[in-house]
């Protein structure tokens, strides 16, 4: 993903002065937009962490660091961070070795089966993994008679391979699809053994996908809220201690200081899975893939019992949580109900919903649908704006610096990308420090969570929106303004047409992650405003496992749904190269 | 011909959203931190008696409560706060965060629980108590416990929960009381010893009053250290659990309600503060709570009655001038 400064289009026809202006002006919106709610929130974090009373001091780093508890957050951190990292990228590059490189049968059902966890709450592995293995788990103690459970490291590592898998499947399905076979097929000719061929020519070129793929699980498994809050019991990590010290314990200081600490590693993780991934697509051939030779029988066998192994753990953990909100009592009474499904929590008020319902309905069924579900309408509401919002920004952000090109163009691109390199909890610890002042009227509205949630994910959006629209030859626009169309025109009726599919990628994307995020929303939440991801946790908290469950299967349904309509619209399904950073 | 339609469709949406804003009724937003399960039938109550008034709820535990309102203090988001620890709420006056208010029927409530000048009006108590599995009890072959001693028992190793005091209301009487108990207020280290002592049995410190009650309930700790009602539902559940209270004298404390300085509703918050403690409020409460402070409303019967339970006198100031460097002590001795 270069910025060629020498594009083909030297041709440029006569800029008028007018376009001139609306791109800088656009660009000066976009970069004023990112600046704003991503620079100036993280800034105020540094600065609280440094500064104390106006002066410049390590005090806090200091009590982070003289605290054995607080200091082995990080080292906790570390160690489930890197064993997560080393066992998802091992089973992922086999399991993307067994799609690309065998013939072994169900390729699509693998594939499919694989991406369930991008269309659910990080947390859903935890709970399964509780209703399974936990104090009171189904096979733990039922079958097991064990007391041995899951809570702690081992909990927290296996949810997080399970999260991250999709996340490097993607990259290393691309990397071994795109890489030339020919060269293998040159190996073996030549004489070289299976194994041989594998670690010297096929390995080889794929490393910097692998490593780009590790990079990547190591920052999503750092920066987790959502399955170490379920899941680790007593074991803290870094996401969960900044969590702790600022809504336990009011020490705001404390908690900027540990999210300055967790934003070392993490971007340190995203700059190199930035930097791997240009090395990786250098590799890229341009050649049509030959055919692929037919698998031995060994080999296709093994490859398809292998594969079998994730995608079985990944759907056990769906039917899990499915079922985990229908059972009575699980693990003792599994009589179907709906019970769970009237949510033991307040709900909360949403915008027209609320007030419609409750001048139609009575009593409990009031109580139920007016008030206990506003909070999945609140979710919806909130994902539909930021899906149009998100959407309609990056692929501006993508046209400006893909096509336009301004000046200065690559402080927007480096501005765009950074997001994915902040972890959540920091962002909404920031977006409390940086907006919660009378002035800011936006605070504990809608409107900050959907920012919020639009700027976290700016990235993958506009990455996504750059790509296709290199696909878009130059000339086609020219055409557009020689003709005499001016530049909104031209970006409204030529660009955006042959984006669409891009568009509308990215609107399924960004409602995906509105609808699943957790991290940094939980710091914004208010009395106002409620989300259903944020629900399950609180139900959680409360002991309310099976609610939990039940408002999970909830959000998926609805990302389901979601899927299909965009399914419906563009012929396509929505889910290919969906993963949370580029 | 599609464009059209899109700008339809947004501006429909749009629409739709500025007229949720716009016609909007009187709102207040409330902070508490009232059991979930109460709040969900107090509201109907109160929605039934208060028709025009837009709710919005807020419920954290009381340590998360008290560190929401802090942080927003430049910039209060509630208007009221409603069942929150008298202890805490004693250490917000001095941090000028209260405004007295005097609601309507104040003075048929027990003086001893409303403050003099009007900054908290108290409306009902809870106490500590041990929630037991019997189940899990036999199972394990335990003896029962009869107060915080038995529990020193390394028997119970690992099968006791216990709410984090730091998070949790519930966690901090506890804490607080064996404190007392063992002379804390007379510069005595002993309670601290007893809670290292503690500590060695404890599976898990839970950020909440409640759960170590539900968990043990679902049979995951054989004792979970909790509060009184939340017991007695697990037991109308069905889940084969007893109450214990602590021989030693149980700890308890006495849930207020107040109305934020700088709120940005009052007229409202002072309709909700004044129904908080109406009469219809009051039978709402009495059917979870132990007692409330409105006299003369019958208490729930599956309770074991309040004369029949050792209450600890617990020093409500003394707790609130050292809440902080209490918890500070306890993170840095037990949080792991």
């Amino acid at each position: 993903m270069k910025l060629k400064k020498e594009g083909q289009g030297l041709t440029f026809s006569a800029p008028v002065s007018s376009e001139r202006w609306l791109v800088w002006m656009t660009m000066g919106i976009l970069l004023a937009i990112l600046a704003f709610f991503m620079l100036y929130p993280v800034y105020d974090i540094c600065k609280l962490s440094f500064l104390k009373g106006g002066t410049f001091t390590l005090k806090n780093y200091q009590s982070y660091f003289s605290n054995p508890r607080m200091f082995r957050s990080l080292t906790n951190s570390l160690y489930v961070s890197l064993v997560t990292t080393a066992i998802t990228t091992f089973f992922a590059f086999f399991f993307a070795y067994g799609l690309t490189r065998t013939t072994i049968p169900g390729k699509n059902i693998f594939y499919t089966i694989s991406t369930f966890p991008l269309i659910a709450p990080s947390i859903i592995q935890g709970l399964a993994l509780i209703l399974l293995f936990g104090r009171n788990g189904l096979i733990t103690r039922y079958l097991l008679h064990t007391d041995w459970n899951i809570y702690g490291a081992t909990g927290i590592i296996v949810a997080e391979c399970l999260y991250c898998f999709p996340n490097a499947l993607f990259i290393l399905y691309t990397t071994l699809s795109a890489v030339d076979t020919r060269l293998d097929e040159a190996a073996q000719s030549l004489g070289a053994s299976a194994l041989r061929t594998f670690f010297k020519v096929t390995l080889p070129s794929a490393k910097y996908g692998i490593a780009s793929a590790a990079a990547l699980v190591f920052n999503l498994t750092i920066t987790d809220f959502g399955v170490p809050v379920v899941i680790g019991g007593n074991y803290n990590v870094l996401a969960t201690e900044i969590y702790q010290q600022v809504i336990g314990m009011q020490r705001f200081d404390l908690g900027a200081t540990i999210s300055v600490i967790l934003l070392i590693p993490s971007v340190g993780a995203f700059l190199l899975n930035y930097y791997l991934t240009k090395k990786s697509y250098a590799l890229i051939s341009g050649q049509a893939r030959p055919f692929l030779q037919p698998s031995r029988p060994f080999k296709k066998w093994a490859f398809t019992i292998y594969c079998w192994i994730p995608t079985t753990f990944i759907l056990i953990v769906f039917i899990t949580v499915f079922l985990g909100s229908f059972v009575k009592t699980w693990p003792y009474d599994f009589t179907l109900t709906l019970q769970h499904f009237d949510f033991p929590s307040l709900g909360g008020n949403a915008p027209l919903w609320t007030r419609f319902w409750s001048s139609v309905l009575e009593g409990q069924w009031r109580s139920l649908i007016a008030y206990k579900y506003a909070p999945i309408w609140n979710s919806l509401w909130v994902s539909v704006l930021v899906a149009l919002g998100g959407a309609s920004l990056t692929l501006l952000a993508g046209y400006l610096i893909e096509k336009k090109r301004p000046g200065g163009v690559e402080i927007l691109y480096t501005l765009s990308v950074l997001p994915a390199a902040i972890p959540g909890t920091v962002m909404g610890l920031g977006y409390i420090l940086a907006f919660n002042k009378p002035y800011f009227f936006i605070y504990g509205t809608f409107w900050i969570i959907i920012i919020n949630i639009i700027i976290c994910n700016f990235t993958l959006g506009t990455l996504s929106s750059i790509a296709n629209l290199k696909q878009i030859d130059r000339s086609i626009e020219e055409a557009a303004i020689s003709l005499g169309a001016d530049p909104i025109k031209t970006f409204t009726q030529v660009v955006f047409p042959l984006t669409k599919t891009a568009f509308f990628s990215n609107i399924t994307f960004f409602f995906m992650r509105a609808m699943t995020t957790i991290s940094a929303v939980i710091f914004l939440v208010s009395a106002k405003v409620k989300l259903a991801a944020i629900e399950i946790i609180f139900l959680d908290i409360d002991g309310r496992t099976a609610s939990a469950n039940a408002m999970c299967t909830i959000i998926i349904v609805l990302v389901v749904a979601m899927l299909v309509v965009m399914r419906l619209i563009t012929g396509k399904s929505g889910l290919k190269g969906m993963s949370v950073t580029a | 011909m599609k464009r059209k339609w899109t700008v339809l469709v947004i501006s429909f949406v749009m629409g739709l959203f500025l007229a949720g804003v716009g016609l909007a009724k009187e709102k207040v937003t409330v902070y508490t931190s009232l059991e979930t399960d109460e709040i969900v039938k107090y509201l109907e109550v109160a929605r039934k008696d208060l028709p025009d008034l837009e709710i919005d709820i807020i419920r954290l535990s009381t340590g998360e409560l008290g560190a929401r309102m802090l942080a927003e203090k430049d910039n209060p988001q509630a208007d009221c706060i409603w069942g929150w620890a008298v202890t805490n709420m004693e250490q917000f006056i001095p941090l000028n965060m209260l405004e007295p208010y005097k609601p309507k029927g104040v003075e048929k409530l027990e003086k001893r629980f409303v403050h003099p000048e009007y900054y908290y009006v108290g409306i009902d108590m809870y106490i500590a108590a041990f929630c037991v599995n019997t189940k899990v009890m036999k199972e394990k072959d335990l003896p029962m416990p009869k107060g915080w001693n038995d529990l020193l028992n390394p028997k119970f190793k690992g099968l006791i929960a216990m709410p984090n005091p730091v998070a949790s209301g519930t966690g901090f009487l506890q804490v607080s009381s064996i404190l007392q108990m063992y002379g804390a207020k007379e510069g005595k280290e002993d309670g601290w010893e007893f809670l290292k002592k503690l500590d060695k049995n404890i599976g898990q410190y839970i950020k909440s009053g409640s759960r170590p009650a539900k968990m043990t309930a679902q049979g995951e700790f054989a004792v979970g250290c909790s509060f009184d009602f939340v017991v007695a539902e697990q037991k109308k559940l069905g889940f084969p659990v007893e109450f214990v209270f602590p021989i030693e004298g149980a700890g308890y404390e006495i849930e207020a309600n107040a109305l934020m300085k700088g709120a940005k509703n009052p007229k409202a918050a002072k309709r909700f503060l004044d129904w908080a403690i109406s009469e219809n409020a009051m039978k709402e409460y009495a059917k979870f709570k132990y007692g409330v402070t409105l006299p003369g409303i019958p208490t729930r019967p599956d309770l074991p009655k309040l004369s029949e339970i050792k209450l600890y006198p617990m020093d409500f100031a003394w707790q609130a001038k050292n809440r902080d460097a209490i918890l500070k002590k306890w993170e840095s001795l037990f949080l792991r």
